[in-house]
This record gives structure tokens, sequence and C-alpha cells, in this order.
């Protein structure tokens, strides 16, 4: 842990590309990153428009077919990839600065203040996260209207702890070093110490956590929009597997329209899993494998 | 510290720590509103009834007062009433409990000894075959969504073999204890088991092959082989016995979120258990189930917490002289 805290940003760069898995998610990611910027160009159709007849099989005109309102699902599953992975990324960033400043304050200031803020933390940790966001969005999404932003809060909330206690290790480890001493003993003031010396040492670490939690966030978007609490102006693809369940695709056996979302899912989550295991075989380097 | 005082500490301190949740929960379903608002709006119900209602479920006393009933109602059972499914909210979870814990327990159990018997495997033989494979199956299980796996085997299973029923705990007409109920219930069981299984064991067992990673880069082994120790002797007692311990701590901090699993699993199979429950609670912002619903399962939690942690305390004598 006290060794993590010292790599900066470019440093951290440099390692994701060291390591093959890393290289293999990131391609994956650009990827996907991609689709969703020319999804318009991509997506042979406008995915809310009635396009066809309902529930037709896979053919040329429509690769995975048609839904129960005649719209194509290929173009519903290239335009998902905007929102999935949007939600993915905002609500990881917000969980990292969330969990950044609180473990910035415990593990800075110590104390007091450090043993309330962890009790919090551990208390919150404790919690299950998806009915703690599942709480959060049916309270205060609206029905109608944007469901986009309370959800990105939801899964926010209850993402931040973990960062919290990473950050806040790595601060009081770095918190000991000479040269933050140093800083003090020419009279730095506190602000001056927390901006300048300890927070760009633990960048590498605010990455690692970022791209940790944006698997997971992903994850809990696909849930959340699986048991119909997503947005139902917009198109994800956790919200594809509800609106697929619900018009029973499964027990009529229209794989085409099942199977594409999950397994976009699993490759974003996957990419951004490839990513961290390349980082973590870098940091632990007993788990690099000697083939 | 002796284990019998180290086991007053952890009780003491589960105690706390489900005053603790009854407070969050009393103040976070408070959240929720006013469960009578929606009836401020019928015509059917004068304001007089309206006050009565309120005054019958406290709603009219201080929050202080109410906070104090709460606790002392939570504690002797009383958990009121489920507007939703028109039964004592105690009621309404005691016939769903047993569905999820019937299908968690044993699940977990056995996904947490396969994940223990592979990992250990796995860690020994680093970059064989076993361990390529097994990696990148958990680390694509990892990245599918719970809910995702479960619609897949009910497809290839249900659907497409058409070996095991498409939803449900139970057939409809069957009577409770007889051998028939119990055949079926098996029949419909099978499904959502094997997927609880199959997404535990490929979790865990990266912890545990990590951890013997570690463990074989320890002194205490190279201290064990340069002795002449068996290889066989090294990996039972001292390697795998060592690669216990971090699993265990991982079960206790996942224990909690097995109802997030049970959410999910339960929409897929219309399994009528608590995960299901819980969320129509939410979703229909029924105050008092939600209520209870938090309370059993906050309790459970701790529980089960408190027997890893006795676990623990047993596997490692360290623990016990630490804390």
């Amino acid at each position: 842990m006290t060794m993590r805290a010292v790599f900066g940003v470019r440093e951290t760069i440099g390692i994701v590309f060291s390591s093959a898995s890393a290289r293999i998610g990131l391609a994956i990611l650009l990827v996907l990153v991609l689709i969703a910027l020319l999804a318009d160009l991509i997506a042979p159709y406008n995915p809310g428009e009635r396009v066809s007849q309902a529930l037709m099989p896979p053919s040329e005109k429509h690769i995975l077919g048609t839904d129960d309102l005649g719209r194509d699902i290929f173009s519903q599953l290239i335009h998902s990839t905007r929102l999935s992975l949007l939600i993915g990324f905002i609500s990881a960033l917000a969980a990292t600065l969330i969990g950044t400043v609180i473990g910035l304050l415990a593990g800075y200031y110590g104390g007091k203040l450090d043993e309330a803020l962890m009790r919090i933390t551990d208390l919150w940790l404790a919690f299950p996260n998806l009915l703690f966001t599942i709480l959060l969005v049916v309270l205060f999404a609206p029905q109608v209207g944007n469901r986009i932003v309370p959800i990105v809060v939801a899964i926010a909330l209850g993402s931040w702890p973990t960062a919290a206690r990473l950050i806040r290790s790595a601060v009081i480890s770095l918190k000991q070093s000479q040269y933050i001493e140093s800083a003090r003993a020419l009279g730095a003031s506190n602000a001056r110490i927390i901006f300048k010396h300890i927070l760009p040492n633990t960048s590498s670490l605010i990455i690692i956590e970022v791209i940790t939690l944006m698997g997971n966030a992903m994850l809990t978007e696909a849930s959340l929009s699986f048991l119909g609490l997503g947005d139902p102006r917009a198109m994800s693809w956790g919200m594809m597997l509800h609106y697929a369940l619900a018009r029973n695709a499964i027990y009529l056996g229209m794989w085409w329209w099942f199977i594409p979302p999950g397994l976009m899912i699993s490759l974003a989550v996957l990419a951004v899993i490839l990513i961290g295991v390349g980082l973590e075989e870098y940091f632990n380097p007993r788990l690099r494998r000697r083939l | 510290m002796s284990l019998a005082s180290f086991l007053a500490k952890k009780i003491v301190s589960s105690i706390l720590t489900i005053l603790a949740i009854l407070t969050l929960v009393f103040f976070l379903v408070r959240l929720t509103g006013d469960p009578f608002a929606e009836l401020e709006n019928d015509p059917r119900i004068t304001p007089e009834t309206l006050q009565a209602l309120r005054r019958l479920y406290g709603m009219d006393k201080s929050v202080v007062e109410q906070y104090i009933s709460y606790v002392h109602n939570m504690l002797i059972g009383e958990m009121g009433y489920s507007v939703k499914f028109s039964k004592p909210v105690f009621d309404a979870i005691m016939e769903r409990l047993p569905y999820t814990l019937a299908l968690l327990v044993p699940s977990i159990t056995l996904s947490n000894y396969l994940a223990y018997k592979i990992g250990v495997e796995m860690g020994y033989r680093r970059g064989s075959r076993l361990d390529i494979i097994t990696l990148a199956l958990s680390n694509f299980l990892r990245a599918t969504p719970y809910f995702w796996l479960a619609i897949i085997f009910l497809y290839v299973f249900s659907v497409q073999l058409g070996l095991f029923p498409l939803y449900g705990a139970i057939s409809p007409g069957l009577s409770f204890p007889s051998f028939e109920w119990f055949v079926d219930y098996l029949w419909h069981y099978a499904i959502p088991f094997l997927v609880l299984v199959v997404r535990g064991t490929f979790i865990f067992v990266l912890y545990v092959r990590n951890s013997v990673i570690d463990i074989l880069g320890e002194d205490y082994v190279a201290v064990a082989r340069a002795k002449g120790l068996p290889e066989k002797a090294v990996k039972s007692s001292y390697v795998a016995r060592n690669a216990m311990l971090p699993m265990i701590t991982v079960m206790g901090l996942r224990y909690a979120f097995i109802i997030d699993g049970a959410i999910l699993t339960e929409t897929v199979f219309s399994y009528p258990g608590t995960g299901r429950l819980v969320f129509e609670a939410i979703i229909n912002r029924d105050f008092w189930l939600l209520q209870g619903v938090m309370v059993i399962l906050s309790i459970s939690v701790v529980l089960a917490n408190l027997i890893v942690d006795l676990l623990y305390a047993l596997l490692d004598p360290r623990v016990r002289s630490q804390r």
C-alpha cells in the first residue's frame, strides 16, 4: 500500500500499456466508445421508431429482428452503448470524487474526524449495495421526466466507500513521509500540503478506483434498468433485457433479443476488469504469471 | 483473551450493530414520506378516518416517541400490517423467507467449498491449463450480470431442453407436507440453485487462488520445504489451511450482498422469496413491510457475520489475542 501511492498519472498510463490484458481491455473499451460516438452512423434505424412488423426473427433487413413494437433490436443495441458507458463512467467518477474527499479528510486530519468518517464508511459498506441504490432511485427519481441523473447520483452514493478506504490508507502512509514533514516544517498550510503534495501522489490510485468502480457501476445500472427502474425514454442494455423478459422473449425462445445485450454488458465490464487486472499484476508482482 | 470473552465481546458489538441498523432503517424508511398521503385524495376516506388511522399507527406522536415504540415493536416481532399483501408484515416475511434461505444457504456453502478446492489447485498449478481456463471463466463471469446468467440458464435448460419448469417455486395445487410437493419443489429448485453455485464458485475461486499464490511466497512455506516436509503435507497443512482465512473474510463481507443477488435471481425465475418481497415493498412504497424486511435482513446479516467471526477465531488463534 505504501508503494502504490507514489505513481504518477503518466506512469500509470505506461503501466497500463505494458500489460497484455490491460491492452486488450483498452482495445475493447476503445471500440465500445467508438460505437457509442458513431451510433447514429452504425445503427441502420432509429431505435425508437416502428420500422417493421413486431417480433420478427433475424433477417437481412433486421439482423437481430424486431421487438414487440416493431423496433429494430440491432439499432437499440448500438444506441444502448451510449447510456451504459456514460452512466458507468460518470457514476464511477462521482463515487471516486466523494470517496477521495472523505478519504483525504479522514486520513489527513485523523483523530475523531477519522473515526467518525470511517464508522460511516464501514456502515455504508455493510449495507447491500443494489438494495440501497434501488431505494434511492424509487424514492428520488421522478416517475416521468429525467431519471438518468437520479440514477447516476444513486449509484455514486452507493459505491464511494471503497474509494474512501483506499485513499485514506494511502494518505496516512504519505502523511508520514519525510517530504510532507519538510513541507510542514517550512510552514506550508494544510491546503497546500493536501493539494500540492498529497493529492497528486494519489492520482494513480484514483485512476485505478475509477476503473474498478466503472465496472461495478455498469453492472448496477444494468440491474436497475433490468428491474424496470431505468429511464423509459432512453435505451440501455439492461432496459433491453427488462423488455425482453417482460415480453416473454425467453419463453418464446427469441435468443436474438436477450443474448446480445447481456454479451455487450459482459464485454464492457470485462474490458474494465482486464485493465484492472493489468494494473493489479503490476502492483502485486507475485501475481504476475510465470508461463 | 479466552474464546469466551472474545465471544462475549462479539455478541455485544453485534447487538449494538443491530440497534444502529434499526435506527438507520427507521430514518431511511421515514424518508419515503407519509404512508397515508395517498389516502388524502381518496373521496371514500373522511379526514376523521385518516386521523384515526394515523393515531392507530402512532403517526400523530413525536418522532422520539415513534422511535421508542418502533424499537420496542421490532424487538417483539410486532411489525405492522402490509398494505400490499393485506396481512401482518411478520407473516408476509415468514412466508417468503424459507424459500430464500433454502436456496441461498446450501448454494453458498457448496460454492465456497468448490471454490476452495479448485482455488488451491489453481494457485498450486499456476499457468496450467486448469488455472488459465478457470481464470478466464472467472473473469468473464465476474463481468456477466447476475440476471443475464440466470436468463441463459433458464433459456437453455427450461425452454430449449424442457427439463425444468419455467418459473415459480412450486406447481399450484400441491399440498405442503407430501412427497409430490417435495419432488416438485426440487424440480423448481434445480436451475436457480445451479446458477447460484456456478456464479458463487467462480467469484470466490479468484480470492482463494490469489491468496494461495501469496502464501506460496511466504517464508514459512520455504522453511517447511527446507525441513524436507513432503509437498503433500506443505500443501494441506501450510498452504490450504492459511488460504481458508481470507476466504472466510470475503464470505463475511459478501454476505450482506446476497440479498442483491436474490432480488435479481428471484425476478428472473419469478421465485417467491425475500428478494422479490423487498423489491415489491420498495416499488409499492409499502412502509411497514419495507421496514420489517430490512430489519429481518439486517439481523440475519449481523448473525451471519457473527458466525464468520467465530469461525475465524476458531481457525486462527491470533485473532483471539489481537482483539
